[in-house]
């Protein structure tokens, strides 16, 4: 078992990591209990570990640098050696080894989305600036979420931006592969990849999905490219005047910090002043915002796999969190957070809206 | 002139319906059709072929691959070998022609769907249907056959004349393989990735006290009870039942979805179904596109009407 | 107790078009991934799991291309002994030729064992038959659609077949016999990409299929490729609620799941 002891020895128990874990408290998920356990070399037992979202609170927290995100990893890479992973995790990890993205869509239509655009999408080879546009499973598949890098096309477009994409050569970055526990198969994801971006000289990569920003940025090794979320070009574009909003937004909208561009990765501000730029648009806050936002329960693998015994979901509580402060749009920036939170906010009557979607409607 | 040999599936006294299937075939294939089948209390139109063999077996014997083989090479010696031997599609039916197949050294096409009578070709799907192909035995030889079901019942008809029965002797066990018992399946705590038949309702069907009425009609058609996520999530259903990405992944006979939109990680979970049938409101729902059969409608409304239907 | 289990490497076409070509004389695949025949996978892991009770070993079996050994990887990963390829230049679809080589290898390689395993079907051509003509050829029992595997012991097994609409029945059949496992039989355990890294330090052996053509023809030939007639979404039932019923328990009736 591959463990990093030298890291959980340093814990003092502290507490820190349970207190700021969103499965804390309503699941018999419990991270200091499973550092302690480490510690000693105890077993943990199998159904628990995959509580864990990956929010990275608790990495953040620790007074001590343990990085109990990481211990996470760390077990479930050892029950994913031993073959013992729960059955749709299993899928979404096999789908991927065949097609490269965990919901075993056609690889050959990971790039349709860009197919009947009013706009050209050149493939990045095409392209002076080497500028690629990572699409994102989710993003390229899901009928939902298909609009992103759609609106995000035509935005950059419209900017004068010039960009590529990698269309059916884009593999899955591997970020919740990682986290799922599958080293083996998150590095060869990682190594097709960046053979690929070497292939076509990649000198820039702007993410849709701040899971797929995370990896490519900060896992993916000296790739010697710049990476970023799309919100800090088009923040910087509305900064400059290249692209104006030409309509207002009379809503009131709350913003929702995605835990992969917000606390891991500190991006709060491009996505606010994107919305701050709109005409008419009231931008509320949650009491838990910025390093504190509540995770959606997204992320982690949690997209395929349904924790056991848990009550209410997060999302639940972040929706009824948005209605109370009068909001009428959640806003949010990162395509697992757009699904997990409109389910509930589809029953209660208050829509979630993606950035780039909001800008489409005010351009 | 040669004979079109319909081993007839009997299973529980039952003369199953699939059996039509095979005779229509056999009526396709322009040859004489004899049916064989196992002794026993169970009804058959007198009309249904030109022939029937009753054979002295139970029908566990008569279901038996090792026993079959054998009833068969007594058929053989007594008309000479078959034109061809169709079975029907089926967990049994599969089973015997595999083993007829290979015992008898015949060609066999399996799962056969179409037939075209003048190049004598047989249409066999594959991938999943996504395309045919269309075979021939080779050299002409009298192929083994299995049937898929609802294919060419309507072609079974009727004969002018009541069938030619005969009585054949049986063959003993041969031992080495033996029927013990049925198992039905257990009610309690259910998993639907086994169940041939889900009746899965969503969010569409209002709330909780449509359920039971759900639970009616699942009995009666003797279907499972599933659920999409959001019927989950409100406790409608328990988790077991819970279809999807983040639940189970099924691949049932039927998927009948009442009131179900269809959302992406909905589909992800039950598309590769051999049958899907989705009962929506919405004209629009993204569940017709996955689906072979819809009907835009109230779900409750069909529910009820079914129900009477089945009762009365 | 050895088991002997045929895995086979088959296309990943759920989500692909597939290309029909030459005027219907070829199918196309060129653009599709494979993987392992899903049904194999359930017959791998049962095979192990009889191994890891009652001891003894797991030889997986592939008749294919050389990538196949890709499969054999998998079962070697998931607890087979050991892995043979049997390499064939070019495919073989009917049934009865890929039996009849399977049996001639088993014959002539003097292959030990108490059973063979099968997935019911491979995912492509869905023949589901090439477990019950080898067991023919090779005049054993045969029990197909196995769900459920109640005793295995010397001798004798106690097996449950899968029947329609959730019934089950249970057989007794004599050892040595071949077995076609039914997917859902059990969950098999994930075999992750560094786990079959290490299996590759395990030698496969591969043999010629050339070496075993003994009684190997098609008894079936494909004279051409076709698609079905396109549905363009769902066929939509119409007319009242009572004709809309009844066409819906037809529907039912056909696919054999309501009687």
């Amino acid at each position: 078992m591959s463990l990093n002891v030298a890291k959980v020895l340093t814990c003092i128990q502290c507490g820190k990591c349970t207190g700021s874990c969103p499965e804390s408290g309503k699941t018999p998920f419990n991270i200091r209990m499973i550092v302690r356990k480490q510690q000693f070399q105890r077993e943990v037992e199998e159904t628990i570990p995959w509580y864990c979202t990956s929010c990275g609170a608790c990495t953040l927290r620790c007074p001590r640098d343990v990085k109990p995100s990481e211990v996470i990893v760390d077990i479930r890479s050892a029950f994913v050696e031993d073959g013992q992973v729960p059955a749709s995790l299993q899928k979404a990890l096999e789908n991927t080894a065949v097609q490269r993205n965990p919901w075993g869509r056609s690889r050959g239509k990971r790039g349709a989305w860009a197919e009947k655009l009013d706009i050209e999408v050149p493939h990045v080879s095409e392209t002076e600036s080497k500028r690629l546009l990572f699409a994102c499973c989710i993003q390229a598949y899901d009928p939902r979420c298909m609009v992103i890098p759609a609106n995000v096309a035509r935005i950059l477009s419209r900017g004068g931006y010039e960009f590529g994409i990698l269309g059916e050569e884009e593999a899955c970055c591997g970020n919740e592969i990682r986290r799922i526990g599958e080293a083996g198969l998150f590095e060869e994801l990682m190594e097709e990849n960046t053979a690929i971006f070497q292939e076509y000289g990649v000198k820039e990569i702007i993410a849709l999905s701040p899971h797929c920003m995370n990896t490519l940025k900060k896992e993916y090794g000296n790739l010697g490219i710049k990476v970023s979320h799309y919100s800090e070009i088009v923040a910087a574009m509305l900064k400059d005047g290249v692209i104006k909003p030409a309509l207002a937004y009379d809503k009131k909208v709350i913003y929702h910090d995605p835990c992969f561009l917000g606390k891991q990765n500190n991006i709060f501000d491009e996505p606010r002043s994107i919305l701050g730029a709109i005409d008419g648009l009231e931008l509320l806050e949650f009491a838990r915002l910025r390093e504190t936002s509540l995770c959606c329960e997204g992320g982690g693998g949690r997209m395929f796999y349904e924790a056991e015994g848990t009550q209410e979901r997060n999302s639940e509580v972040r929706v009824a969190e948005a209605i109370e402060k009068g909001a009428d749009v959640i806003a949010t920036s990162c395509p697992f957070c757009l699904m997990t939170l409109e389910d509930p906010a589809t029953e209660k009557g208050i829509v979630v809206k993606e950035l780039s979607e909001i800008l489409m409607e005010v351009l | 002139m040669s004979y079109g040999l319909i081993v007839g599936e009997v299973r529980r006294g039952q003369f199953e319906e699939r059996n039509l299937d095979s005779i229509g075939l056999c009526n396709l294939l322009g040859q004489e059709s004899v049916l064989l089948v196992p002794q026993g209390d169970y009804a058959i139109k007198e009309n249904c072929t030109d022939a029937i063999v009753k054979v002295a077996v139970d029908e566990s014997i008569f279901l038996n691959p090792l026993d079959m083989v054998n009833i068969l090479s007594r058929v053989f010696d007594a008309r000479g070998k078959a034109g061809a031997v169709i079975f029907t599609s089926s967990s049994s039916g599969g089973e015997l022609a595999a083993y007829a197949a290979g015992h008898f050294d015949m060609p066999l096409i399996t799962d056969v769907s179409g037939f075209e009578k003048g190049q004598n070709i047989f249409y066999k799907s594959y991938f999943s249907d996504k395309i045919f192909g269309e075979f021939k035995p080779a050299g002409g030889e009298p192929p083994v056959l299995t049937v898929r079901s609802g294919s060419f019942k309507d072609a079974a008809g009727e004969k002018a004349s009541p069938a030619v029965v005969e009585a054949m002797d049986g063959v003993p066990a041969g031992g080495a393989r033996s029927f013990v018992e049925y198992v039905e399946e257990e009610k309690g705590e259910v998993d639907i990735t086994k169940a041939d038949f889900l009746l899965s309702v969503g969010r569409g069907i209002g709330n909780k006290d449509e359920i039971s009425d759900y639970e009616e009609l699942a009995d009666l058609l003797k279907a499972v009870l599933s659920g999409s996520r959001p019927v989950i999530d409100k406790q409608w259903l328990p988790k077991p039942r819970q279809v999807g990405t983040s639940g189970k992944t099924v691949k049932p006979k039927v998927y009948l979805a009442m009131a179900i939109s269809g959302a992406f990680q909905h589909i992800a979970g039950m598309k590769d179904s051999d049958c899907i049938i989705a009962v929506n409101k919405n004209a629009e729902a993204p569940i017709f596109q996955h689906a072979h059969y819809g009907v835009i409608g109230d779900a409750n409304k069909l529910r009820d009407k079914l129900k009477d239907m089945l009762k009365g | 107790m050895n088991l002997l289990v045929f895995t086979k490497r088959v296309p990943a076409t759920q989500e692909e078009e597939v290309r029909i070509v030459d005027d219907g004389k070829r199918v196309d695949l060129s653009k599709v991934p494979f993987k392992l025949n899903d049904w194999d996978n359930y017959a791998v892991e049962e095979a192990v799991r009889i191994v890891e009770k009652s001891g003894g070993s797991v030889t997986a079996i592939s008749i294919g291309d050389a990538e196949s050994d890709e499969v054999l990887r998998r079962a070697i990963a998931m607890g087979a002994q050991d892995g043979f390829l049997i390499e064939v230049v070019q495919e073989q679809q009917d049934p009865n030729a890929r039996a009849t080589l399977a049996h001639n290898f088993v014959r002539k390689e003097v292959l030990p064992f108490d059973a063979i395993f099968t997935g019911v079907q491979s995912e492509d051509d869905q023949f589901a038959s090439v477990g019950g003509i080898l067991a023919a050829k090779l005049g054993l029992p045969f029990v197909s659609m196995v769900i459920g595997i109640d005793a295995f012991e010397a001798g004798h097994a106690t097996v449950r077949r899968e029947l329609e609409g959730g019934l089950q029945e249970r057989v007794k059949v004599n050892l040595p016999a071949v077995f076609a496992i039914q997917s859902g039989i059990n969950e098999p355990r994930y075999v992750s990409i560094m786990g079959i890294r290490k299996a590759s330090k395990v030698e496969r052996k591969v043999f010629k299929a050339g070496d075993y053509q003994d009684g190997v023809a098609n008894k079936i030939d494909v004279e051409k490729w076709i698609y079905p007639p396109s549905k363009g979404g769902a066929t939509m039932l119409t007319g009242d609620a009572d004709s809309i019923c009844k066409e819906l328990l037809g529907i039912l009736k056909e696919k054999g799941v309501y009687q």
